[in-house]
């Protein structure tokens, strides 16, 4: 009888104890929840909702319930799957730049010489500046009339005139993904930086040993090694790319013609400039979707030791 | 005799291969380093250069890479726009129409805009760190039932992306009455940046032994003073990290602050530098200096911060 009274409080304290543990829990998750709830996750239900509305802003007292109308126009919208061309286009072309860049970078600051810190301070600088800062910096050394890639070429005899560089339809994207890859080279980097340290020297000891050469001891140590630190740069600089809008709205405005009428660019265009708050909101929600689809993996990646 | 001396010979051989070997090592790694030096500071050098020059020097062909005679006019007309002198260049008159030389009178809100900017980050440091760090502990240290769950619900809506966020946040803004406020940005800015810093933090904290949570609570700690005066006081440093990306992402938003802004009285930096680079008659050095000013900030936080950025940058790759 006693035994069981005495089970019953262990019990319950036990219970108090766990109950504690989760109030205190919810009481400081509350505020973090509370914010993404109302700021984060609302506000993606909600133009979830807006996609099911012709809403134009210009017609704010017509705006009808039209089921999946604004998803099937844009399967006829060639501006549309233009931008989406032009995303996959500039998401390839930087992410495969960064990607290199950001490789022999690391392999450069995991060697050990003089000036290393310097070196390792200077290039975060890329990594600092605003997007919009950089995209004025680019704008300006892509200027036609005086800019620094126009006078520098000449200077070196790579070209007899001035180029006008942004508002040729070929090198458009290819631009603005430079401008793109030199501010997250620092980024990507340092990320690589840290799996190539984590490798432990005893390997290459022994590969050299065995005699390998340092072309083989890279193939089969150091790239094996990487492939974490690379498969989280490359979903995180895809992620980056894929939504990327600064350096659109301030180089080209998705000019010229459409020859960087990114997706971002599109949505922007059709909210904010053509006032389709509908339509724009669906657009949102597939590129949300998309993101969500590639970052369920960089989430795995990240995420999975938590 | 004659074995031994050959064993020498090739021993010699090999030691001389060896040097060599190390000297074409240290001149590639020179040749990278000077190479990666230039990649990163070129660009910036020339912004720098072409803030200091007059407009006559500015529209010269080629270009002068060092100014022939440097000049602060440019961050003058910038400094003194909200005074009563008016801000032009004398030059202005002969200069080329066509390359501008010419100060947009919105000049005068650089500054104001630059003062919006710091305190929209500070602000949200300052919000993000009442909100994320007890989250972080709770997610590090707290045994209850849906941790994984909520760690991955938070990372999940950083991942949405800003663009997709701007229609329904314009509306509920507008709605509200909050566009073209500073509070606009602080509550959105808050939510794009607290996942990171609660990953931050949660990386850190499980860095931290459990037996330091369990010798609190056997003191008679609440979980609150716990978390305040054991782990807070070890966590400076992924708290200087914490702020520092934080401020950081703030002071370089644009695509948010170019939806709910409008006038001074919310407008940041990035907003009135985009302003400046849609005005084709707009001075060149002058869009420049506007440019070099909204560099100078971040980037003397990075070079003063660099461990702390690269230690905290680095927190989710070590784990992952």
């Amino acid at each position: 009888m006693a035994n069981t009274a005495i089970h019953k409080a262990t019990r319950r304290s036990l219970l108090d104890r766990y109950g504690y543990e989760e109030r205190s829990a919810v009481l400081f998750l509350a505020p973090v929840m509370l914010v993404l709830m109302s700021v984060a996750v609302f506000p993606i239900l909600y133009s979830f909702y807006l996609s099911f509305f012709r809403m134009k802003l210009t017609r704010p007292n017509n705006q009808p319930f039209i089921w999946f109308e604004n998803y099937s126009d844009l399967l006829t919208n060639e501006l549309f799957w233009v931008s989406v061309s032009r995303t996959v286009v500039f998401t390839l072309i930087s992410v495969s730049a960064i990607a290199v860049i950001a490789l022999l970078v690391a392999l450069l600051l995991n060697q050990e010489f003089k000036g290393r810190r310097v070196l390792s301070t200077i290039i975060l600088i890329p990594w600092a500046i605003p997007y919009v800062a950089n995209a004025l910096m680019w704008k300006w050394i892509y200027d036609s009339g005086y800019g620094a890639l126009n006078g520098a070429l000449y200077q070196l005899d790579f070209i007899d005139k001035y180029m006008v560089w942004l508002g040729d339809q070929d090198k458009t994207l290819p631009l603005i993904a430079n401008a793109f890859v030199w501010k997250e080279v620092p980024l990507a980097a340092i990320l690589l930086l840290v799996s190539l340290k984590a490798i432990p020297a005893d390997l290459y000891q022994a590969a050299r040993v065995d005699g390998a050469t340092v072309w083989q001891r890279f193939i089969h140590i150091t790239l094996p090694a990487m492939k974490p630190g690379f498969m989280l740069v490359m979903i995180y600089e895809t992620m980056m790319a894929i939504r990327h809008f600064d350096l659109f709205f301030i180089l080209t405005e998705g000019g010229p013609g459409d020859a960087s009428h990114v997706l971002s660019w599109h949505i922007y265009v059709e909210t904010f400039r053509n006032l389709s708050f509908g339509s724009g909101a669906a657009m949102s929600y597939l590129l949300a979707l998309a993101t969500f689809a590639l970052s369920y993996f960089f989430i795995r990646t990240l995420g999975r030791r938590i | 005799m004659a074995n031994s001396i050959e064993t020498i010979d090739t021993n010699i051989d090999y030691r001389r291969r060896q040097r060599l070997g190390r000297l074409g090592h240290k001149a590639v790694i020179l040749f990278g380093a000077l190479l990666l030096a230039f990649y990163a500071l070129a660009p910036i050098s020339w912004l720098v250069s072409s803030s200091l020059q007059t407009e006559a020097e500015i529209v010269s062909v080629p270009p002068h890479w060092i100014p022939d005679e440097p000049t602060l006019q440019n961050f003058r007309a910038i400094f003194s726009a909200g005074e009563d002198e008016p801000v032009t260049y004398e030059t202005r008159s002969g200069a080329d129409p066509v390359s501008g030389g010419f100060i947009p009178s919105s000049a005068s809100s650089l500054l104001p805009s630059m003062w919006n900017s710091t305190i929209v980050a500070t602000l949200v440091v300052i919000l993000n760190l009442l909100v994320g760090v007890p989250a972080a502990y709770a997610i590090a240290k707290i045994r209850y039932w849906g941790r994984n769950a909520s760690m991955y619900f938070i990372l999940i809506t950083r991942v949405i992306p800003d663009i997709a966020l701007v229609v329904p946040f314009f509306l509920v803004i507008r709605k509200l009455g909050m566009l073209d406020t500073i509070g606009s940005l602080v509550i959105t800015y808050l939510a794009v940046t607290v996942p990171f810093t609660v990953f931050i933090l949660v990386q850190f904290f499980e860095g931290l032994p459990d037996e330091l949570d369990k010798a609190a609570r056997v003191d008679g700690c609440s979980r609150f003073q716990a978390m305040v005066r054991v782990f807070l006081p070890l966590s400076l440093p992924s708290l200087v990290a914490v702020v520092l990306f934080t401020f950081l992402t703030s002071w370089n938003e644009f695509l948010l602050a170019l939806m709910f802004t409008q006038t001074e009285a919310s407008q940041t930096l990035p907003i009135l530098l985009a302003s400046f680079t849609s005005d084709f008659t707009v001075s060149f050095s002058f869009l420049n200096a506007a440019g070099v000013l909204a560099i100078v900030p971040p980037v003397i936080v990075a070079i003063i911060f660099e461990r702390y950025i690269v230690s905290g940058l680095t927190a989710g790759a070590v784990k992952g």
